[in-house]
C-alpha cells in the first residue's frame, strides 16, 4: 500500500481523516463504542447542547420519508453542565477530537455557551448551529437571515480561541450570502446543510404525522440539495468547507470532497448502519488507492467542467 | 453486549397470511438475552426502507445448551416486513441487538398473568420460556390470547406445554370468547391474584390492562412500541412521557421497551 495522507485542516485544528460524525445522529459518542473504534473518526461532533437541560418536542417525533426521515426532536438535550461532568470524560479516553454543538435562543446565550466551552480540556471545538429560533426576531432561525447569523458568530467569536465551525441551514433563498456573512463574522469553518424542513400528513385522520407539524428531512433524499449549497459555498468562501446531508457511503462523500469540501459529516446513515463512518472512510482510501491519489486534498475542489 | 452482524436465515415459514416466523443463526451474543429484549434488522443491499426495523425476541434457538441463534416473529404490514417474508435459508440479514431493557423475573413472582394483543406475543413467548426455566409450575397462571380475528391468535401450541390456563378473545368472535382480553383478565383476578402481570400489545389494550392492574393493586409489566430510528439511545426519537419526570421524556429504545405500568401516564 502505497502512503496516502488522508490528513485534513478544517480551520484551525487538523483532522487525521475528514470523516466526522453529524450532530444528532451520534448522540454523545459512547452509544457507538461497541460497534466502531471510536479512534478512528476523523472528529465527533456530540448532540446539539444548550446552556440548561432541554426536554424536546412531543412524540411522535420521527418518521420514515421515501429515502429519508423528518425528525422533530426538538433538540431535547441533558445541558452543558451535565454533558462536560457526564459525559465528557469518558470521550477523553478517545484520541479523537471532540466538537461540541451549541445552540441558543438568544445571543447571549450562545454568547454563554461559548465561554463556558472556551477553557474546558477535551473538546477541540465548537459548531454553532443556527437555525434556530430567536425568540428576539419572533422565533425566526437565526440562519436565515444574515446579519442575525454575523452578530451569533461574531458573539462567540469574541468568546473563544478554540476552532468554530458555523452549521447552515439550507431553508435560505440564496447559502451564499449568509456563509459570506458567518465567515466575515469569524467562521474558521462553515459545515451544511442542516436538516431541510418538511411535513408529512396521515390521509385517514388529517392530521400531521408529527407532533411538532414540521419536522427536519435528513438521509438520501437531500444529498442533491446538499452538494448544490455545498458547492455553491465552497467556490464562494475561502474557510474550509464541511459537507453533510444524505452521506451513505464513500462515493456520496467523494462527491462532496470533488464538490469543494475539506470533511464530510456523517449523520442519518449512522442509524442505519452504526458502522457507517469507517465503512465511508475504508472506501475513501479504496478510491484514493486504486487511482494513486496520494492526497485527499488533491480531489477537493477537483470538479470539472 | 450489544453487537452488529451479519446473521444467516435458518428457516422462514409463513403461519397465516399475515404473519410468520423466522430463524436467525447469529453469534454467542444472545446468550445473555432477556425476555422483552429486541433487535433491529436491515436487508443488507436494500435501500428502501431506509431505517432498521426493531423486533422483539419471540425465542432463543439453542443446540447442546448453546444459544445458536434467535427466532422473530412477524406480522406483514409494510414494505420491510413483506421482504422479509421472502427471505429463504442462506440468506444474510443484518442483524444488531440485543437491545433494550426486558421483563423482570424474580422469586417473589410466581403466579403470573401473561397478556398478548396480537403481535404482542411476540416477546411473551420468550418470557413463558424463561419464567419455565426459572422454575414457575404455572398452574396458578393464565395466558390471555386476543386479537380482531381468528388469524391473529397466535403460539397457543406454545403454552400446552405446561398447565397454565388459556384464555383467548377475538374482537369478531371467530375464535374464543367475543370481545376484549380484558373480560377474561378481569374476570380471572377476582379469583386469582397474580404476583405480576406481564403484557404486550397495542397503546389502547395496554393501557385498558394498566388500569385493571391499578384497580386490582397487582405488579404490571407492559412492553411498549414506539417509531425508533436507531435503537441505541442516539436519535432520541422515540421519546415517551412517564410519571418518573415531568421534565423529562424517557426513551424506549433504552428504557424500555418494558416499563413498569406505574410510570406510564394515564389516559
Ligand atoms: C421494541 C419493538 C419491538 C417490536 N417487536 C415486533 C415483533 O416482535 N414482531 C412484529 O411483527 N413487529 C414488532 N414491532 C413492530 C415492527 O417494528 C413494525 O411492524 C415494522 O417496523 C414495520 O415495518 P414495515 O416496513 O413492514 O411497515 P411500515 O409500512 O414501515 O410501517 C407499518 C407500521 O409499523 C410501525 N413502524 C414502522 N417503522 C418503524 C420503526 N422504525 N420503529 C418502530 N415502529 C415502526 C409503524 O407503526 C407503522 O405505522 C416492534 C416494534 C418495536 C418498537
Ligand atoms: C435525529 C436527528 C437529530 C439531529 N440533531 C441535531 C442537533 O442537535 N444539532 C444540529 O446541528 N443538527 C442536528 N441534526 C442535523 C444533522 O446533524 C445533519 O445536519 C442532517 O441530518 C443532514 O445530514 P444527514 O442527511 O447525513 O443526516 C439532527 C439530525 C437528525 C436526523
Ligand atoms: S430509537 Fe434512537 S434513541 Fe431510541
Amino acid at each position: 500500500m502505497t502512503s496516502k495522507n488522508l490528513k485534513v485542516d478544517i480551520g484551525g485544528i487538523t483532522l487525521n481523516n475528514p470523516v466526522m460524525t453529524a450532530s444528532g445522529t451520534f448522540g454523545y459518542g459512547k452509544e457507538f463504542e461497541s460497534f466502531v473504534d471510536l479512534n478512528r473518526i476523523g472528529a465527533i461532533i456530540v448532540k446539539g447542547l444548550s446552556l440548561k437541560p432541554s426536554k424536546g418536542n412531543s412524540p411522535p417525533r420521527i418518521i420514515e420519508t421515501p429515502s429519508g426521515m423528518l425528525n422533530a426532536i426538538g433538540l431535547e438535550n441533558i445541558g452543558i453542565e451535565t454533558f462536560i461532568t457526564g459525559k465528557l470524560p469518558a470521550l477523553k479516553d478517545f484520541e479523537t477530537p471532540v466538537f461540541v454543538n451549541i445552540y441558543g435562543t438568544t445571543i447571549d446565550e450562545y454568547a454563554a455557551l461559548a465561554d463556558r466551552i472556551q477553557d474546558v480540556d477535551g473538546i477541540s471545538g465548537m459548531e454553532v448551529n443556527i437555525s434556530c429560533p430567536n425568540v428576539k426576531a419572533g422565533g425566526i432561525a437565526f440562519g436565515v437571515d444574515c446579519r442575525a447569523a454575523a452578530d451569533v458568530v461574531r458573539a462567540v467569536r469574541l468568546k473563544t480561541s478554540k476552532p468554530l465551525m458555523v452549521k447552515l441551514s439550507p431553508n435560505v433563498t440564496d447559502i451564499v450570502e449568509i456563509a459570506k456573512s458567518v465567515e466575515d463574522a469569524g467562521a474558521d469553518s462553515i459545515s451544511l446543510i442542516n436538516t431541510i424542513t418538511g411535513m408529512l400528513i396521515d390521509i385517514e385522520t388529517r392530521k400531521p404525522k408529527l407532533a411538532n407539524i414540521t419536522g427536519g428531512l435528513s438521509g438520501p433524499a437531500i444529498k442533491p440539495v446538499a452538494l448544490r449549497m455545498v458547492w455553491q459555498v465552497a467556490r464562494a468562501v475561502k474557510v474550509p468547507v464541511i459537507g453533510i446531508g444524505g452521506i451513505c457511503s464513500a462515493e456520496d462523500a467523494l462527491e462532496f470532497f470533488i464538490a469543494g469540501a475539506t470533511a464530510v459529516q456523517v449523520g442519518t446513515a449512522n442509524f442505519i448502519n452504526p458502522r457507517a463512518t469507517l465503512d465511508i472512510l475504508e472506501g475513501i482510501e479504496g478510491y484514493l488507492e486504486t487511482r494513486q491519489i496520494k492526497d485527499i486534498g488533491e480531489l477537493i475542489g477537483s470538479i470539472r467542467s | 453486549m450489544t453487537i452488529q452482524e451479519t446473521a444467516t436465515v435458518l428457516w422462514n415459514h409463513s403461519i397465516n397470511t399475515e404473519y410468520a416466523h423466522i430463524g436467525l443463526a447469529c453469534g454467542a451474543g444472545y446468550a445473555d438475552a432477556r425476555p422483552g429484549q429486541f433487535v433491529t434488522l436491515r436487508l443488507p443491499d436494500r435501500s428502501t426502507p431506509l431505517l432498521r426495523r426493531p423486533f422483539s425476541i419471540h425465542r432463543k434457538i439453542s443446540a447442546n445448551n448453546e444459544t445458536t441463534g434467535i427466532e422473530i416473529l412477524y406480522k406483514i404490514v409494510g414494505s420491510f416486513t413483506r421482504t422479509l417474508s421472502l427471505a429463504k435459508e442462506g440468506d444474510r440479514i443484518d442483524l444488531l441487538g440485543p437491545l433494550g431493557h426486558g421483563f423482570s423475573i424474580s422469586e417473589q413472582h410466581r403466579k403470573i398473568s401473561l397478556v398478548a394483543g396480537g403481535i404482542g406475543i411476540a416477546p411473551l413467548v420468550f418470557l413463558y420460556d424463561a419464567l419455565k426455566e426459572s422454575g414457575v409450575s404455572f398452574s396458578e397462571s393464565a395466558v390471555f390470547i386476543g386479537g380482531r380475528t381468528q388469524t391473529d391468535i397466535l403460539c397457543k401450541s406454545v403454552f400446552s406445554s405446561s398447565n397454565i390456563k388459556q384464555f383467548i378473545t377475538t374482537e369478531d368472535g371467530s375464535e374464543g370468547e367475543a370481545g376484549m382480553l380484558t373480560a377474561p383478565l378481569s374476570r380471572w383476578l377476582k379469583s386469582h391474584r397474580p404476583d405480576m402481570i406481564y403484557a404486550c400489545g397495542s397503546m389502547p389494550m395496554l393501557k385498558a390492562v394498566i388500569a385493571i392492574a391499578r384497580l386490582e393493586h397487582v405488579f404490571c409489566e407492559v412492553s411498549v412500541e414506539t417509531m425508533m430510528a436507531c435503537g441505541i439511545g442516539a436519535c432520541l426519537g422515540c421519546a415517551i412521557q412517564t410519571n418518573m419526570d415531568s421534565e423529562k421524556y424517557r426513551h424506549v429504545c433504552v428504557d424500555g421497551p418494558v416499563f413498569n405500568a406505574e410510570e406510564l401516564i394515564e389516559g
